[in-house]
């Protein structure tokens, strides 16, 4: 800079423009340690929101199929797709967070130990035990069936497999499954799910049952099965369930409070606004109270079931942006806003 | 005996010796050769292959008008004495250098959220991922509240800082406390390490730098849970201006009542559902 007399070199000793901190740049923007980072992302791709989807969905359809056997309604079909339903969804399950591992060949490493502390370690295990348990009763199912032939082992499984028994044992696992996802994402450091620890759990079961409910009824309406009275008491769930969703996911923001803001940054704000609030819970709503029609019933339920996605998908894309931004990081570990261990709520 | 850092940045001089020898001991793969132009850092951060990280913070908060003869060397020094024509010295603030490494946090989220038991507490008491368990499912990284272990993508599992395990149990200390020169990275007892910090701190408020704190004792500042940490630093400003949080959680304390939240939200769904099949 030739230009520079003297004097205002003079004038600009005092305020010395070092070279690039973002304190002294006006032209940058970054704020702390150069706007990197202080906490680290979780690596997870789209393998997991899948996952926490079907995971969801596998909790929702064991509690329905459940409390229609306990409570005596009579379905054929319906105990049919949900025994099938529990067994595809706990093969895949087990694929997709195999195939997140950075080592998947060491996956049985999660069996090594038990750890109540760690809600990774309680998913493996639930995962373990819940799928075992759909195995058995979908093996049932398919020797009542036929599906297995006609030898000894199927008229003896046939017999022998008290899958109502196992089912109602299934279910506590099963909701742990479908809660957990939520519990699992906010036991980290992360600002947007760590401060909201308390309803990220119910948040996500709730979710998981509104899209079973869904899935239900969109697959009893494409093979045209199911008695007149599961529709009905399906839809009247799914009513009552979307509520409850959307009040939970309302409680969530409140509690998120400033935290929340990646779930309307330019890049989520689509998927969780349009994907999960309007698409997945108010338009199903709108749709659910007007007349029933098999086309409009099959619309709002791909809706739901969409918007359950999109939720997955949302939160975990909002924990990058969340752990991306020191700003977040910092407030939320300074002063009362990070959980404490003596904090009651 | 719990072993342990002691960090002082207010000796540290920027050599990023440590860095070199961590690298050079532990056979860590090099990152590459960006230039980022923030100070003189170009490491930027702890990772999976970086275990020691100097990181350069041009602090320009005292922002004085400099008037009449001024004495370089005594402002680099940051001494403070009254100057002819009332000059003074502090202008140009103080260049800060600090050599972060992992915390080996007394309550590790880190272990806990471990889901394989690879990371474990050492006979040391260090926290020390074994990479024959490590499977590689990265929870862990989210989990730590200092942002220090980190997933190797093109291994898989997960890395950081051993704080030595194998020198220790050969009864050496440290590769980057060894090659440090000017002794800001000090190893040795926990307790010990702890005395040594706060008869510094004493020292250096003695001669006027009032804001010298230690970093990772529950007794300043609430460390939420984690309950201070094995690797200490003797800090001169602002936590956050180092990139450290101010006051670090246990996120895994919270566990328990998620599962609680979530059992009343599954009753509560049970019976909204049940009630749906009355007639």
């Amino acid at each position: 800079m030739a230009d520079v007399t003297q004097e205002t070199r003079q004038q600009q000793n005092g305020k010395i423009e070092t070279s690039h901190h973002p304190e002294t740049d006006s032209q940058r923007k970054d704020k702390y340690y150069y706007g990197i980072p202080p906490i680290k992302r979780a690596h997870w791709t789209w393998q997991i929101p899948i996952y926490f989807w079907i995971g969801g969905i596998s909790a929702g359809v064991q509690l329905f199929t459940t409390l229609a056997n306990v409570l005596g309604h009579k379905d054929e079909a319906l105990t049919r797709i949900g025994r099938y339903t529990a067994l595809v969804t706990m093969i895949l399950s087990p694929i997709l967070l195999i195939w997140d591992l950075g080592r998947p060949e060491r996956f049985y490493n999660m069996m090594r130990i038990w750890k109540l502390r760690s809600p990774m370690s309680n998913q493996s295990w639930a995962l373990v035990v819940y799928g075992n348990l759909a195995g058995l009763i979908a093996a049932r199912q398919a020797a009542e069936d036929g599906l297995l032939g006609r030898g000894l082992l199927p008229r003896l499984v046939a017999r022998l497999v008290p899958a109502r028994f196992l089912s109602v044992l299934a279910l506590p696992v099963a909701l742990f499954v479908g809660s957990n996802t939520g519990t699992l994402l906010s036991a980290t450091s992360v600002p947007i799910w760590a401060r909201n620890w308390m309803l990220m759990g119910p948040t996500f079961l709730a979710s998981g049952v509104s899209t079973a409910l869904s899935y239900l009824s969109l697959v009893l309406h494409l093979g045209h099965w199911g008695e007149k009275k599961t529709h009905h008491v399906l839809r009247r769930a799914e009513r009552a369930t979307l509520l409850i969703e959307a009040g939970l996911i309302a409680a969530s923001l409140v509690r998120m409070s400033r935290w929340s803001k990646p779930l309307f940054s330019r890049e989520i704000a689509p998927l969780f606004v349009g994907g999960t609030l309007l698409g997945g819970i108010a338009a199903p709503l709108a749709l659910l109270s007007g007349k029933e029609t098999r086309g409009k019933s099959m619309f709002t339920s791909t809706l739901v079931l969409l918007g359950g996605l999109a939720l997955r998908f949302a939160m975990v894309q909002a924990g990058r942006k969340s752990a991306d931004d020191p700003e977040a990081y910092f407030t939320f570990a300074r002063g009362e806003n990070a959980p404490q261990p003596e904090d009651k709520i | 005996m719990a072993t342990g850092f002691l960090t002082d940045t207010t000796v540290c001089i920027g050599c990023k010796a440590c860095e070199v020898a961590c690298k050079q001991w532990n056979q860590i793969p090099a990152d590459g050769y960006e230039l980022t132009g923030d100070s003189y850092d170009n490491t930027k951060q702890l990772s999976g292959t970086t275990w020691r990280h100097v990181a350069f913070i041009e602090n320009p908060k005292k922002q004085r008008k400099l008037t009449g003869d001024v004495d370089l060397l005594a402002l680099a020094e940051d001494v403070h004495q009254t100057l002819p024509g009332g000059a003074e010295l502090d202008g140009l603030g103080r260049w800060t250098f600090m050599s972060d490494v992992c915390k080996h946090c007394v309550e590790a989220a880190c272990q806990q959220a471990c889901p394989t038991g690879a990371i474990i507490r050492n006979e040391f008491d260090n926290v020390y991922i074994q990479p024959d368990v490590c499977n590689g499912c990265g929870y862990c990284v989210p989990a730590c509240p200092y942002g220090v272990i980190t997933q190797v993508p093109e291994d898989g599992r997960v890395f950081k800082c051993t704080l030595c395990y194998d020198r220790q149990r050969d009864g050496l200390e440290p590769a980057c406390a060894k090659a440090c020169p000017t002794n800001s990275i000090m190893f040795g007892d926990v307790e010990e390490l702890k005395q040594v910090a706060a008869e510094r701190v004493a020292t250096l408020h003695a001669k006027g730098y009032e804001n010298a704190y230690i970093y990772g004792t529950p007794e300043i500042g609430g460390t939420g849970g984690i309950n201070g940490d094995h690797s200490k630093f003797i800090l001169m400003d602002e936590p956050e201006t180092y990139n450290l949080p101010a006051h670090p959680f246990l996120p895994q304390a919270k566990v328990k009542g998620g599962f609680v939240a979530s059992a009343v939200a599954a009753t509560v769904l049970g019976a909204v559902v049940a009630l749906a099949f009355r007639d």
